[in-house]
Order: structure tokens, then C-alpha cells, then sequence
């Protein structure tokens, strides 16, 4: 009953749906369950791998260089535009994002390694570890996973000047479980944050930036991190947890609540399982459902359901590779064996982190001697072939890009 | 505990667990009270430790409500709600089933004793303050918990009664008109059949026959309290008396979400039972507006509608949400001209079948509700739309509007 269909509701299949539901395609989701948004960051990666200096031009030097990189079929106008609806739908709902192509900002992670980020939620940005001074990190012991003391040691050791100290609970309902959750519903109380701006002041002494775990809230963030600001006395910026992600289920409902008002629609816990098709068109796809399959026609498909971290590749221990929610074909290498390269931490990294599905200038899948296998259908995000989204450290601005530019292709298809 | 492959793919299922809290971040019970530490703990994580003949390790698991929204939103696919009741079944195993959980679980019982002209009586004991206190300290029902309101006439009596009815239950079974079985369940039968009434109107005006075959309630209320023994013996006496219709492929069509999910996958699932009476009821039960959206999607389905120009909040149940068939209702009721619908995208109204019932429960259900009470007094409607029954009953008691099933809906736009 709906025309288009997005399979896959991380980032990709989100940025392709927004991009059908603003053309006025009234697009489905389908995805298996919650997941690639609440595993992210939350910040935009789009380039950290060789040239992570200056991401804009060694962009331009992949597209130009690599025409078998998902991020040459976007081309880099193309992901300039992509990043750009995306801040302005991320403005829209008071959640700004920062950061430019120009230079990437160097990020703490919570055990006080360097991450280079692209573009970053406004309530990191304080975080940039090459704005000099001392640095406080606070956390909560309630809080698992997260110790400021640790990532303040390693930053320290990096040159950066860091402390890290633990905050005391406020008085609160709950006595047990604290995960990332439940302190941003806590967060969103004013009588909370107000307690722990209290206490930033009282042990900031000379840092002038503190640094908390990402849950500073989910109904404003911004709004949370202005207050404790004022509290404190200090700049205020989140450092990116362990799942489940706070920043992530922000840009989930964020996406979710845009692509609804343009008439689309999402169902969870629908797991593509098999489709069929003729003469080159994806006729019908079939979803795992109570008692029986549900199945669902359409005249258009996005597949966006991910690499083999997301589920939409799988491999078994003889070396077989396949993409599971269409059967497309997987080129891989011919034995398991080549799958690795010899060192673990090989410059030219292993070869199973190029694995996907390929795709010719119109995002379309091909076989391997070049021919469209669904003229109706376009893919995107981490199931594409050809980037090594780990060494190059592009995840985001990729799914973000390649989304963009399928859900934009897919528009015009009847 | 049993041994069949479910047990043996939930026992793997687990193993697909990657310890990422998707679950306990969208589980809307442990979001509300430190008395359930939420889906991976005691799920997947517990689960190792439930070892036959040996003392179950953990029983919070009770304080599940059993929506599936951990089922909903995992990954990987572990079916978290599966292992949680056949974890609360090893407690009452051990325990034994308290009085209280046994009288929830027996909704047709009170029904068939309460509905009727005797309505009245038991309508003012239960809306009475004095008695619901002494219940809620006697028996621990929750003296503000909304109990339905029993009808003065039962669905099965109205639809005896149509004169221009020919069949009833197996009599006639093999017409050649296009047929359908309608499986109303306890709450349309005993307190809602209106809901049965228009279900019967929509599907007539599509041309279908209906049959109201011989039935007991789904089994939903035991198996959810952790009585899977008593639950299967309502189940079974349904397999029996839907078997013949389903081997003759007619369709078995339900309004209520909670019990056409028993069919379909609750009751073979906990139970074990997959054979082929059930894998034949299953595959031929269907929610009703799961059912009309096939017939749309043929083009076989009656779409001349009168305009209803109305913005009504619609909120779909977990009990619909895990069939996994989107919003069968939305798709349909937008058919209708003029007639707006909003999501609420709850993930729960907190009542959960029998959960919000009970006295010690009663405020964490009205706490997981809280949000969707606000989306609905937020509308500014005094009307909204839910598939199920406990939902409506909750969603009136948390915000004082009127609910309504779809279904009612789509019969007062057929004119």
C-alpha cells in the first residue's frame, strides 16, 4: 500500500527516508529493531582516515581517486548537500550540530582517547581537546562504564591537562539500575541539574571546560547544557557513552518525528527475510511477523539494513558472504583465508571490512559483470562495498551521503 | 521446564544477545520503578542461571508486563519476552499461582457469571469505593484499577438474535458465499458488543458470511500470570473448535489483539505446541484490520466512505505491535475522507493485560502510561482510537476520554 520502501532505519535508511518523505513518497521503514542510531556517537564522521586534517579535501581526493568508494557514486557536492539538509533538519528541532569539512575536531572518548569528528551536536563542542586549559571530567559512579578518572589519566598522559572526579547521586526515586536512560530522564528535571551544576562549581577550581558523559537529557539538551553552564561556571560538553547511545536516540526520534510529519511511516521488529522479482524489478519483500510472513509491494526499495556489525550482511565459517534482507550477490574474496590481512593493525587494513553489495553510478546493485540486478531499487550505508568504514573512519557521513543520494535517486522512480 | 526446539532457540536466541541495552532503554516498566531491572537482565542474562530442579534465581522477572518492546526494538533478535514468561511459569511451577492471579487469569468466569441483567449488581459493586477497598485488601486488586463495565446482553445473545442471520456456529459451514469466523473473545462477549456489532457490520457489507463458531476465552490471562497448564486447556478446547474452519481455509478474524496473537503466536509458542492444528489455526487467524488491508490490497474491499471530518489520537497496543503487521488500522481508517490520525508512539498504557490489576503494581502502570495520557489530553479530543481493550479501559481511566475500537469507526463511516 505504500510506494517506496526503506529497509533499514539506522542512519542511511533514515537520511533515504527523509529524503523520499520530502519528495512526497510517503515512504515505510522496515527494520528488524532499534539499532545503528543507539549504537553512534551522535557525532558526523566523514573522513578520519589518511588526510584527517583537512576531511573536505581528502574527500575530494577519494571521489576522485576511488571511483569504487560509496562516496564517489555520492559524489562531494553530494555529501556537502547531504550534511547540510541534515544540520538544517537538526536545527530545526533546537539540536544544532557544529563543525565543519574544513578541519576536523579531536574529541575525547570516555577513556580519553582522540576521535577526529566532522560535525559534532553543540553540546560537544566544548570538548575540543585543542582549545588548551585544563579539563574536568565528572561522572557517576551509578553510572557503569564511564570513569573520569581513567579517561582524565589518559588524556594527561596525551599532554592534555585533564581531572577526573565522581559527582554524588542526588537525592532521587530510583535506588537501583542507572543506565544512560535514566540519567537523561533525570537530567530533564531541573532540581537534578541543578544539584549537579552545583557541585561542577564547587570542584571545578581552575579548569574552565567540564566534561560529563552524553546523557545530558532528551528533551533539550541544549537548553540542559546552558544551565549547568551558568551553574558551573564552566563550559559544559558531552563525551559519547557505551550503548545504549543518549545523542543516538536523540537523532533517532529527531529523524523519525520529520520523516512521520512528511507522511511516513516506521515499523520496528519486521525483519526482511526474502524478496522476489522479475525482469529486473523488485516486485515484493516479505517480513518476519506473527504466524506468517507479511509481505509488501512496492515500486521502490532502499535497502539500508547495514555491514555484518548491522546485521544486513552475514558470513559463516566456510567463507561464504551473503546480504540477507534481498539475496543480492557479495563479491569476496574466494577463501576465508584472505579475509585478513597478516597483522592485525596492517596499514592497508583487511580486506572483509570492504565486503558489500555493488552498485553502479545510479546507487543500483550489480553483479560482478556489471549488470543491474533491480533498476528499482538503490542501496546505501554500511551494506555498500569498496569503503573501510573502521580505518577510514566513516561511518556517519557515509550513511548520511550515500542515504541522501538513494533516497534522491528513488524519488524519481514510478 | 520444557524441552522442545522453542526452548532450544530461545536457549541460542540468548546467545545473540550482545549485551547493547537497546532493551533497557526502551523498556517502559523498568523506566518507571527500580523493581524491574529491566529485559537483558532478566532475560537473557538471568536465563543462564534457570536450570531444571534447581531454585529460580531472580524473581523480579514477575514485574515484566510482558508489552515486547524489548522484542520490538532488539537488534539481534532475541526473543526476550519468551524467556521471561517461561521464567515466571518456573515460579508458579514452584509457588503455585496466588488467588488474586488466578481470578485475573479467569476474565470468562466473571464474565459469564456477571454479564447480563445482573450487569448492574456487579457494576456497582465494582464501581462501589467500600467494596474495591476491601477487594484490593482481601484479594490485592487494585481499588483504582479501571474495571470494565459488564453489559446488560452478551455479543454471543445480540448475534442469536438477528433475524437475518441464517447460520450459527458449525451449522452451514460449507455455503459457497465467501465466509469468515469471528473470534470475539471474553471482553467483546461480556463487556464491549458493540465492538462484535461492528465488526459483523463491516464484514457483511464486505460480503462475507460470518460465523461466531463455539469458543473460550484465548488463554492470554493465565499464560501472562504464569498458569500455562490452565491456559492450555482453554487453548486446546479453541484449537478444537477452530480446526474445521481453518482446514476448509475460511479466515479466523479477531478484534482483540491480545487474544488473535495467542493464536497466532503466543499460546504454540510458550506452549510448545506446534503441531498441525495449530500451525493451521495460526496461519488462517488474523486481526481484523490486518485482514481488511489484504482485501484492500486486492481491491476487494468496500471503500465507499462517508466523510468523517474528526483529529483523533490512534495508539497501538503492544499486544498488535507483536504481531509485527505495522498499523493495519491507520491504513484502512485513512482511507476515510477527512479523518486524521495521530500516532502516539507509546510505547505502553502500563495496564498490560492483568499487570496494572494488581494493588502493588497499579501505580507503575499508571506511571508507564503517563506519557500517552498526556499525547491524548494533549489533542484537545474527547475521543481516541486503540485495537485493544485493556488499553482503552486505561487510556479512559488516565485521561477520561472516550475510546473507541477502530473498527467502530470504520462501521460508522460505512453510513
Amino acid at each position: 500500500m505504500r510506494d517506496t520502501i526503506v529497509i533499514g532505519a539506522g542512519l542511511a535508511g533514515l537520511m533515504g527516508a527523509l529524503a523520499l518523505a520530502e519528495a512526497g513518497r510517503k515512504p515505510l521503514i522496515l527494520a528488524k529493531g532499534q539499532g545503528a542510531t543507539h549504537w553512534t556517537s551522535g557525532t558526523i564522521d566523514v573522513w578520519g582516515g589518511d588526510g584527517a586534517d583537512r576531511p573536505l579535501a581528502a574527500l575530494r581526493d577519494v571521489v576522485e581517486s576511488r571511483p569504487e568508494h560509496p562516496y564517489a557514486r555520492a559524489g562531494s557536492d553530494g555529501v556537502e548537500q547531504a550534511l547540510g539538509r541534515f544540520r538544517a533538519l537538526m536545527e530545526a528541532a533546537r539540536y544544532s550540530y557544529v563543525g565543519s569539512l574544513e578541519r576536523n575536531v579531536l574529541l575525547p572518548t570516555a577513556v580519553g582517547a582522540l576521535r577526529p569528528a566532522a560535525l559534532l551536536p553543540a553540546t560537544m563542542a566544548a570538548g575540543d581537546t585543542r582549545l588548551g586549559g585544563e579539563l574536568l571530567l565528572a561522572g557517576f559512579r551509578e553510572l557503569r562504564d564511564f570513569f573520569p578518572p581513567l579517561a582524565a589519566a589518559n588524556l594527561s598522559a596525551q599532554g592534555i591537562p585533564a581531572r577526573g572526579v565522581y559527582l554524588e547521586l542526588p537525592a532521587v526515586k530510583r535506588k537501583l539500575d542507572f543506565n544512560t536512560r535514566v540519567f537523561a530522564q533525570l537530567f530533564d528535571e531541573p532540581a537534578f541539574r541543578e544539584d549537579v551544576g552545583r557541585q561542577l562549581r564547587a570542584l571545578r577550581h581552575g579548569a574552565t571546560r567540564i566534561g560529563l558523559p552524553a546523557v545530558l537529557g532528551l528533551k533539550d539538551p541544549l537548553g540542559v547544557v546552558a544551565d549547568l553552564q551558568r551553574l558551573s561556571g564552566a563550559q559544559i560538553f558531552e563525551i559519547p557513552t557505551l550503548p545504549p547511545s543518549v545523542p543516538g536516540m536523540r537523532l533517532f526520534q529527531i529523524f523519525r518525528d520529520a520523516i512521520m510529519a512528511a507522511g511516513g511511516r516506521l515499523q520496528t521488529g519486521s525483519e526482511v527475510l526474502r524478496a522476489t522479482g522479475a525482469d529486473r524489478r523488485l516486485e515484493a519483500i516479505y517480513s518476519a511477523a506473527a504466524a506468517r510472513e507479511q509481505e509488501h509491494r512496492a515500486n521502490a526499495f532502499l535497502l539500508a539494513t547495514g555491514g555484518i556489525a548491522g546485521g544486513g550482511l552475514r558470513t559463516d565459517h566456510t567463507g561464504a558472504v551473503w546480504e540477507t534482507a534481498l539475496g543480492l550477490p557479495i563479491q569476496a574474496p574466494s577463501s576465508r583465508g584472505e579475509w585478513f590481512s597478516p597483522r592485525f593493525l596492517d596499514e592497508r587494513g583487511h580486506p572483509v571490512y570492504q565486503l558489500g553489495v555493488t552498485i553502479d553510478e545510479h546507487m543500483r546493485p550489480i553483479d560482478s559483470g556489471g549488470g543491474v540486478i533491480y533498476t528499482n531499487v538503490a542501496v546505501a550505508g554500511a551494506a555498500l562495498a569498496g569503503a573501510d568504514a573502521v580505518r577510514e573512519r566513516c561511518y556517519s557521513g557515509l550513511a548520511l551521503a550515500t542515504g541522501w543520494r538513494a533516497g534522491q535517486i528513488l524519488s524519481t522512480e514510478s | 521446564m520444557m524441552h522442545d526446539h522453542i526452548e532450544l532457540s530461545l536457549e541460542q536466541s540468548l546467545d545473540h544477545c550482545i549485551k547493547c541495552n537497546i532493551c533497557t532503554a526502551a523498556c517502559p516498566v523498568s523506566a518507571v520503578t527500580d523493581l524491574f531491572p529491566g529485559p537483558k537482565y532478566v532475560g537473557p542474562q538471568a536465563q543462564r542461571f534457570r536450570k531444571d530442579g534447581q531454585p529460580t534465581p531472580d524473581e523480579s522477572v514477575d514485574y515484566c508486563s510482558g508489552c515486547r518492546v524489548c522484542n520490538d526494538v532488539c537488534p539481534t533478535g532475541v526473543r526476550i519476552m519468551e524467556l521471561n514468561s517461561r521464567a515466571r511459569a518456573q515460579i508458579v511451577e514452584q509457588k503455585g499461582l496466588s488467588f488474586r492471579n488466578w481470578i485475573l487469569g479467569h476474565q470468562d468466569w466473571t464474565g459469564w457469571l456477571a454479564c447480563g441483567p445482573q450487569a448492574v449488581i456487579a457494576n456497582f459493586s465494582a464501581t462501589n469505593p467500600l467494596i474495591r477497598i476491601a477487594v484490593e485488601k482481601v484479594v490485592g486488586i487494585a481499588r483504582k484499577a479501571p474495571l470494565p463495565r459488564f453489559s446488560t446482553y452478551s455479543f454471543r445473545s445480540w448475534f442469536k438474535k438477528r433475524s437475518n442471520v441464517r447460520t450459527f456456529e458449525r451449522s452451514n459451514v460449507q455455503t459457497a458465499k465467501r465466509q469468515v469466523v469471528y473470534f470475539h473473545g471474553c471482553s467483546t462477549n461480556y463487556y464491549e458488543p458493540r465492538v462484535g456489532q461492528a465488526a459483523v457490520e463491516v464484514l457483511e457489507r464486505n460480503g462475507f458470511e460470518v460465523i461466531v463458531a463455539k469458543q473460550g476465552c484465548c488463554g492470554l490471562p493465565l499464560l501472562s500470570n504464569g498458569a500455562f497448564k490452565d491456559g492450555r486447556r482453554y487453548y486446546e478446547y479453541n484449537l478444537e473448535q477452530l480446526l474445521p474452519y481453518a482446514q476448509r481455509g475460511i479466515p479466523i478474524v479477531g478484534t482483540s489483539t491480545s487474544c488473535t496473537l495467542t493464536l497466532k503466536e503466543e499460546a504454540p509458542e510458550l506452549l510448545g505446541m506446534h503441531d498441525t492444528a495449530a500451525l493451521m489455526v495460526a496461519e488462517n487467524t488474523y486481526d481484523i484490520f490486518e485482514f481488511l488491508r489484504l482485501l484492500h490490497e486486492r481491491g476487494e474491499l468496500d471503500t465507499t466512505f462517508k466523510p468523517i471530518d474528526r483529529s483523533l489520537p490512534y495508539h497501538a497496543p503492544c499486544q498488535l505491535r507483536a504481531h509485527s503487521i505495522g498499523r493495519p488500522a491507520l491504513d484502512i481508517l485513512e482511507l476515510i475522507p477527512g479523518l486524521r490520525l495521530s500516532d502516539t508512539l507509546a510505547a505502553c498504557c502500563g495496564l498490560a493485560g492483568s499487570y496494572g490489576y494488581k494493588a502493588e503494581r497499579y501505580q507503575i502502570a499508571m506511571d508507564v502510561g503517563a506519557g500517552l495520557f498526556d499525547f491524548v489530553r494533549a489533542s484537545g479530543s474527547d475521543l481516541a482510537v486503540c485495537d485493544s481493550e485493556i488499553c482503552r479501559w486505561q487510556i479512559a481511566h488516565g485521561t477520561g476520554v472516550t475510546m473507541k475500537h477502530p473498527i467502530e469507526i470504520l462501521r460508522e463511516a460505512y453510513g
